[in-house]
């Protein structure tokens, strides 16, 4: 799911570089430190990080995901995957079965939620795909 | 396909975690509106952005999403009002505008404030986006409602962008501009913060933006009328070069004002509105002021302004007609001018002349004055052609970047003027005359090219290239017999020029005259043989003969007659019999009137070797065999000679009264007449041994003479015409009358401009002569074989 862009809207401020790192707490105390650039696939997340804006979450650099920390790992799991094959060109293969396999079924549903709420972190054709796997 | 994929599937899927069992909708609410309003409050940092999405999230997802979306709705409006009433309202202007400084200042704090709400606004709704993004995606869509930029633009235009506010803000915005434009300093970064938000919105039905809707038609309406009565302003202040200079700033100003902080849309109409208003109306007014307009710039070489005013005029579309117009003026006028002062200048001649008549003696010193002025006076005239010509022509390359319809104006006008001047043929082939003869004007040859190559130019303007090929052909002649032109090269390079201005035709008779002057150095060259090779005695004296061809000779046919003394005329046959042997059944014309001769003559005091024409000659021998005392009277020598009056006065004067005075004349005076009586005066004495009389020097003709050639290029004319009609009928056979006019009309150009009503002569004429038949329909013509 592509994020709306507002307008007017500047996705990353000029003190935020892609390359700074980022944590993302789960629900049970799990950290997570990522890359800038990898936070933004998730809408919410970069949102959260607007400097611009300046939340407390911005201020602070951590993205706090109520969810357990399987789930939080598994998003930013795909989530580096993402963000490693975007902008690549339109020749090479997107090897999709390489994250579809990873995803344990047990947790799909949940992981389904999580990125519905995290606006794109997963986009639907990949998880369609987890049923026909399993 | 459940059913296939339960039979095979054995892990479980879990359902998800339960994740907020006790929620309720007023409670989430009330928190989340008292964080939006913390965020509108500029307090986001203090929030957890988690927490507000979720709210947002909780309350989309329990099917909230109406309350949530009217309570934003009801939020934002209410902050809008609040930020209105707190920040706009207390800065309108109040001054009403009676002072300049307060109102600008008043003015710029409206601006500024303006900015500053829609700036906050901006960012409020930045803020609220992000945190109600779930609701964007997903209630707002179905609910078919604007999502909250959206909402958040139609609600500032409805708060904030009403009638009363808008009103103040528009005016505090033409305000600043007119401030600006008087030359004063404004914050242009408020007015581009309040412009922004004009272009920012959309008007209700989302087809224009409020810039175009509001603003900028006020913009323009005020700028009309503003530059409207600068116009007038400046044209009252300021000359010509300054007005011109302050439309230019004004064009440089408006455009740098529409970029920085208005619409660069609107770049074009304000440019509009300086040149229909601030230039158009006055282009005429400027370009003809008496003290510093399109005149004076030129005699000033103003190259600046100059090309300023092409500048500026050719963005008008009515400002290079104008131009041209004032141009063409301005050259006639000043061609005018030239061609007065020439006239003058042969007035005063004429005068001085006829001054001379009466007086008689003692005015030598006029007499040469008026060959030389008159010579001057038609070069004075090529030149000060040539000058105007070039100070346009530097005017035209350097600031009007060499524009081709101004080129044609400026042709245009040239030759316009220079075909008022009836002289202007003669005068140019006079002015030829002066550089290409001998040792004249000591100017090197590539300086004599130049101005030649020049004289060309001038040339080109002439309608009437005939006349100039007619007095051309004299002065050549004259050139060629005397000997006197400066070189072979330079004349055959002039006549290379003329041959690619007006074609072979034109310079075939020119040429011809060359080839004669050849042939009859070669002629002269068998003659010496044939006379070492004769047995009789040569004759006594050594001639000099050219033969000229008498078609390509502009000398009268019938020469006037003149009775050579024996010792000439046995000269004479002699080459005559040896050019009978060369050529058989040619006529040989003896022309004593144009030739000259090398005599040596004993006065008392010293010998002297003299040139004279051949006339003088003649007259001079009648003398030789005198006693000392003895005279001749007018009449014996008229007797004696034969020569006719006109060219025996001449003859008598120029050695009885120019400068050497080889004959004494009873009584003395300029003008000889029939009762005068004549001597050889051995007293002559000079400190040169080679003298050289009668200088028949090429000059201004006089009215008679004028005359004369006018009726012999009307002749000239008349075959040409004749000419020309039959070459075309020959090639058509059939031809409407109107069509053979234009045809001829078109081929007789290039030698002069033929009137109408003189092909119409020429052509019944040719009727007559059975060339031509008339057709029934009286309206064309057949050609007969």
């Amino acid at each position: 799911m592509s994020s709306n862009k507002l307008p007017n809207a500047p996705e990353t401020s000029n003190e935020a570089k892609d390359t700074d790192w980022v944590r993302v707490t789960s629900a049970d105390g799990f950290a997570f430190l990522i890359r800038r650039k990898i936070a933004n696939v998730s809408g919410t997340m970069r949102s959260m990080l607007d400097t611009q804006s300046n939340y407390a979450e911005a201020v602070s650099s951590t993205c706090p995901v109520e969810q357990r920390g399987i789930i939080v790992e598994k998003m930013l799991e795909y989530m580096s995957f993402r963000a490693h094959y975007e902008g690549v060109g339109s020749k090479e293969e997107v090897l999709i079965h390489e994250i579809t396999e990873r995803i344990p079924p047990e947790i799909v549903l949940e992981l389904l939620l999580a990125a519905d709420y995290q606006e794109g972190a997963l986009n639907h054709t990949s998880l369609s795909t987890i049923p026909n796997v399993l | 396909m459940a059913t296939a994929l339960r039979s095979r599937t054995k892990p479980k899927i879990k359902p998800p975690r339960q994740l907020a069992p006790e929620f309720s909708s007023e409670e989430t609410w009330t928190q989340l509106a008292t964080n939006i309003r913390e965020i509108q409050n500029q307090n986001a940092r203090n929030l957890s952005f988690e927490e507000n999405h979720r709210f947002g999230y909780n309350l989309v997802l329990y099917r909230h999403g109406e309350m949530l979306y009217n309570g934003l709705k009801g939020l934002i409006m209410e902050n809008l009002d609040t930020l209105a009433n707190e920040q706009i309202t207390p800065v309108f202007p109040n001054s009403g505008g009676q002072d300049l400084m307060q109102g600008s200042q008043e003015a710029e704090l409206l601006c500024k404030a303006v900015t500053k709400v829609h700036e906050d606004h901006c960012s409020n709704m930045v803020k609220l986006g992000q945190i109600l993004k779930y609701m964007d995606r997903v209630y707002t869509n179905s609910a078919a409602v604007p999502g909250t930029w959206e909402l958040g633009r139609i609600l500032f235009r409805e708060h904030i962008m009403l009638d009363s506010i808008r009103t103040h803000v528009i005016n505090a915005i033409l305000n600043q501009i007119r401030f600006e434009r008087e030359g004063y300093v404004v914050n242009r970064s408020a007015i581009k913060g309040s412009v922004e938000v004009f272009t920012g919105l959309d008007s209700e039905d989302g087809k224009s933006t409020l810039y175009e809707l509001y603003l900028e038609p006020a913009i323009i309406t005020e700028s009309e009328s503003y530059y409207k009565a600068e116009g007038e302003k400046l044209l009252q202040l300021s000359d010509a070069s300054a007005f011109l200079q302050r439309v230019e700033e004004r064009y440089q100003s408006e455009d740098s004002r529409a970029h920085h902080y208005l619409s660069s849309v609107t770049a074009s109409p304000l440019r509009a509105i300086l040149k229909e208003h601030l230039l158009s109306p006055h282009i005429q007014t400027v370009i003809l002021l008496p003290n510093s307009g399109l005149d004076v710039m030129i005699d000033s070489q103003k190259m600046e302004d100059l090309s300023r005013l092409y500048h500026l005029y050719s963005g008008v579309p009515t400002g290079l007609p104008c131009l041209k117009r004032a141009l063409r003026e301005s050259i006639l006028q000043r061609g005018r001018e030239i061609n007065r002062l020439s006239v003058v200048v042969d007035e005063v001649d004429e005068d001085r002349g006829g001054g001379e008549n009466e007086e008689g003696n003692s005015k030598r010193k006029g007499k040469i004055a008026k060959i030389k002025s008159a010579n001057t006076g038609a070069s004075q005239w090529v030149q000060n052609v040539l000058d105007l010509k070039d100070k346009f022509d530097t005017i035209w390359k350097h600031c009007w970047q060499s524009d081709r319809e101004l080129e044609s104006t400026l042709d245009e006008a040239y030759s316009s003027f220079v075909n008022m001047n009836d002289k202007a043929p003669e005068f140019i082939s006079l002015f030829i005359d002066d550089h290409l003869r001998r040792g004249l004007k000591g100017k090197t040859d590539t300086e004599v090219d130049a101005v030649l190559d020049k004289t060309i130019i001038v040339f080109r303007f002439i309608s009437e290239k005939d006349i100039f090929e007619r007095y051309y052909k004299n002065h050549l002649a004259k050139r060629l017999l005397h000997n006197r032109s400066v070189s072979d090269d330079a004349e055959r390079g002039m006549l290379a020029k003329l041959k690619v201005e007006c074609g072979f035709q034109f310079t075939q008779k020119l040429e011809g005259m060359f080839h004669d002057m050849k042939l009859s150095d070669e002629h002269m060259g068998h003659y010496r043989t044939y006379l070492g090779r004769l047995q009789s005695s040569p004759p006594e004296l050594e001639l000099s003969v050219t033969i000229m061809t008498a078609t390509f000779w502009p000398m009268s046919q019938a020469p006037p007659s003149c009775r050579l003394p024996p010792l000439m005329t046995q000269a004479c046959n002699s080459y005559q019999r040896f050019y009978n042997t060369r050529h058989s059944g040619r006529r040989l014309t003896w022309l004593a009137s144009l030739g000259n001769a090398d005599v040596k003559v004993r006065f008392k005091s010293r010998q002297h070797e003299l040139n004279v024409s051949t006339y003088a000659l003649v007259i001079l021998l009648l003398f030789q065999n005198l006693g000392d005392g003895e005279t001749l009277s007018y009449s014996d020598i008229k007797e004696a000679t034969g020569i006719d009056d006109l060219e025996l006065r001449r003859q008598l004067q120029s050695i009885a009264c120019g400068k050497y005075k080889v004959l004494k004349k009873h009584p003395p005076g300029r003008e000889v007449k029939d009762s005068d009586v004549f001597h050889f005066n051995e007293g002559f004495q000079s400190d040169l041994h080679k003298i050289k009389i009668a200088v028949v020097s090429a000059k201004v003709e006089s009215g008679e003479e004028r005359k004369e050639t006018r009726d012999r290029v009307d002749e000239e004319r008349k075959h040409q015409t004749d000419a020309c009609v039959v070459r075309i009928m020959k090639d058509r056979k059939h031809m409407s009358h109107n069509d053979l006019i234009n045809e001829v009309t078109r081929q007789l150009a290039s030698r002069f401009q033929p009137e109408p009503f003189n092909i119409k002569k020429r052509i019944e004429n040719l009727i007559e002569r059975e060339y031509l038949e008339r057709c029934d329909d009286r309206k064309s013509y057949n050609y007969l074989a």
